[in-house]
């Protein structure tokens, strides 16, 4: 009843505010046509935390270009929507629901899902019906070896995600020299380690231990046990905040003292501080992205600006997390590529992403032959006293690492 | 051999939560022939109310076990008497679409009320074990399988040894018969429902002490109460025990055995499943149906 009466009400004032917007001057953009993005993320199922914070990297964006009126191309803005589905945490649902999202909502473009193996069943719909699709979320480069030209992905691959530890880890004197490294068997974790396993030996770091697990187990106390007989000097996790957490607490029950944690995904969000307390300190991780890292952008909004902009729209009073950055620069990468291509014809659009180069909040954006951002660094971070330090590479950080961790008797 | 010994004391600690999980199930398998696919949604919201006890008020996982086993006892009641007896002479498959749906229901309940977020009980012993040697024990583990075993045997005393336990029971040798002699079925079916659930609330505040709880983290657990009774056999508390400690075993030997990937001991597990069906298809303790 009220939205009735008041629709015409609206409708005059937006009539009203067109006419002042474009008597204001002969050249401005006009308003054209709205954008449709479609996005699949997994907002129910074991993936609900990460592709919720997926869909607010997203929103933030997306009042941001809207408060602007848009997409600019050729002097006409076009305004912005995000459709969204939920892919359940199921990767081969998600694949089904960006078919409905290109078919029923007519979205223009895909905004990826989270998770390599949604990202991966996604990016083959994008291939065949040739819609651009850029992902942040999906790290695995499995993803990109299958020669698709419509998948973008804006964060570092996964090889990348704990190699920093090991040049920091390189840095000390003495330096650590055994290294004990157990991961998940998914596509993205296994990756990771192996990376590790070849990059460690050329810093002069053995890997004494490597032990794969099913995703998602809960018990991982006997791999625990295994690892503290052979005494590693660095103790590294490939998997996610569940088994971090689970790990993290293992090694303090079984008594496994390291010189370095370090784990892949998990320690960057505020569950893993609110889940261990202070046995949270002390734990590294590869980071995408940190709230304090020192990028010059070119457009959009610094760093502080997006922290701040974060904490207001979400009420929250924790900093976004990477997974939060990079869902945004995903929307960048695009809006830059729609710009550049002054089109919203979706090979062309391909193209301008297949040549882009921006400096975002997020890092440089700019992708390889196969579509993998691979001009970013990773960062390392440290949990000091329930609060996240950058640590590594220097010339981002605003804290140095405490080395070596304490013992678990003597914190 | 320490670390042989090591893995071995692991792995029944990994059992007794096993053991405490699938007690309920078992029991409501075994009486009213239902397999609960719920029933790793209400261990979760055992393990919820146990987060809540502990970070709201404080009070040790431990001393929370019997708020949670009373509180899934009436949730428990409650959706048999409501839902679920509408179903109970039904076809399996009915029993199966309806549970699911439950378990849905439920953990969708969950997700809206404490969201995805990832909580964790940690009390001030979390951390600290028994040392013997080189051998470590986790006080944490410790506590979880003495009340898993607390736990079987209250339920074998009150099977065995009261009024109403011989009538649950009866219910499951012959429900006709059962009725004949005047026992009420419906609340027969109820209480033996309300006790699953309430066991299965239990298991959940001893999952909440050393496993990260999401809404979703019950689900495994179904699957794993599930070859637990297949392993152990149908029917008997003591076969429930013996199952779930020797799939523990099973699993942590299996993912120390060297030169094999640990993502090999569920493969390990179901293999040893198989060989148990095919050559004692009751279980390793069940009885004959």
């Amino acid at each position: 009843m009220r939205g009735r009466t008041f629709a015409p009400v609206l409708a005059g004032l937006a009539v009203l505010l067109a006419a002042c917007g474009s008597s204001t001057s002969g050249n401005s953009p006009t308003t054209g046509s709205t954008l449709v993005f479609g996005a699949a993320v997994s907002l129910t199922g074991a993936q609900s935390k990460e592709g919720g914070l997926t869909k607010q990297g997203y929103d933030l964006w997306l009042d941001w270009i809207n408060a602007r009126g848009g997409i600019v191309v050729n002097n006409v803005k076009h305004p912005v929507a995000i459709k969204y589905e939920d892919d359940q945490s199921n990767a081969n649902l998600s694949a089904t629901l960006v078919q409905k999202l290109i078919t029923d909502e007519k979205a223009n473009f895909i905004l990826g899902p989270y998770g390599s193996a949604a990202t991966a069943s996604d990016a083959i719909v994008a291939e065949r019906n040739s819609i651009p699709m850029v992902e942040a979320n999906g790290a695995a480069q499995s993803i990109f070896s299958k020669g698709y030209k419509f998948t973008f992905g804006v964060l570092s691959p996964a090889n990348k995600y704990l190699t920093g530890v090991i040049d920091m880890a390189a840095t000390p004197n003495p330096k650590p020299t055994t290294s004990a490294m157990l991961t998940a068997n998914d596509n993205f974790s296994v990756e990771v380690a192996k990376a590790v396993e070849d990059y460690a030996p050329s810093k002069g770091m053995q890997v004494v231990f490597t032990k794969q697990y099913p995703a998602a187990a809960p018990d991982v106390s006997g791999l625990i046990s295994q690892a503290k007989q052979k005494n590693p000097d660095i103790v590294m996790n490939s998997g996610h905040l569940a088994e971090s957490i689970a790990i993290n607490k293992a090694a303090k029950q079984l008594g496994l003292d390291a010189k370095i944690f370090a784990y892949s995904v998990g320690p960057s969000t505020p569950d893993f501080i609110s889940a261990l307390g202070a046995d949270a300190n002390y734990v590294y991780d590869g980071s995408q992205w940190t709230p304090q890292v020192k990028y010059k952008p070119t457009f959009y909004l610094s760093v502080a600006e997006y922290v701040k902009a974060y904490k207001a729209k979400f009420s929250s009073s924790d900093d976004p997390d990477y997974h939060v950055a990079e869902s945004t620069a995903a929307c960048l990468a695009f809006q830059k590529a729609i710009e550049n291509a002054g089109s919203l014809d979706p090979s062309k659009v391909r193209d301008a992403l297949a040549s882009l180069d921006v400096m975002t909040f997020f890092g440089q954006i700019k992708f390889d032959s196969r579509g993998i951002n691979t001009f970013k660094p990773m960062v390392v971070e440290q949990i000091q006293n329930g609060t996240h330090y950058t640590v590594y590479p220097g010339d981002v950080a605003n804290g140095a690492p405490k080395y070596p961790t304490p013992s678990w008797s003597s914190r | 051999m320490s670390q042989f010994t090591q893995q071995v004391i692991l792995g029944l600690l990994l059992g007794g939560v096993y053991v405490a999980v699938a007690l309920g199930f078992s029991l409501v398998w075994g009486i009213l022939n239902i397999v609960n696919l719920a029933h790793g949604a209400l261990v979760i919201i055992g393990a919820y109310i146990t987060w809540v006890l502990f970070t709201r008020l404080h009070i040790d996982p431990f001393l929370s076990l019997p708020v949670d086993a009373l509180a899934l006892f009436v949730i428990g009641y409650a959706l048999q008497r409501g839902v679920i007896n509408r179903v109970i002479r039904a076809p399996l498959l009915f029993t199966f679409l309806l549970t699911f749906g439950i378990n849905l229901v439920i953990v969708s309940l969950l997700l809206l009320i404490f969201t995805g977020d990832f909580r964790s009980v940690t009390p001030a012993y979390s951390g600290s074990g028994l040392h013997l040697g080189s051998i470590v024990i986790p006080y944490i583990r410790l506590g979880g399988l003495a009340a898993a075993l607390l736990l079987a045997g209250i339920l074998w005393v009150v099977l065995n040894r009261t009024r109403s336990g011989t009538a649950i029971l009866a219910v499951g040798a012959d429900r006709d018969a059962a009725q004949l002699v005047g026992v009420d079925l419906r609340h027969m079916y109820a209480l033996t429902f309300a006790i699953g659930a309430a066991f299965a609330g239990v298991a959940g505040g001893i999952i909440s002490t050393f496993q990260s709880i999401t809404p979703t983290a019950g689900d495994p657990y179904t699957l794993q109460a599930f070859v637990v009774v297949i392993l152990g056999g149908l029917g008997r508390v003591s076969a429930t025990v013996a199952g779930g400690l020797a799939f523990g075993l099973i699993e942590v030997l299996g993912q120390s055995a060297p030169g094999l990937s640990s993502s090999y001991a569920n493969a390990i597990a179901f293999v040893v499943l198989v060989v148990v069906l095919v050559v004692r298809p009751r279980g390793l303790l069940g009885r004959l149906a």
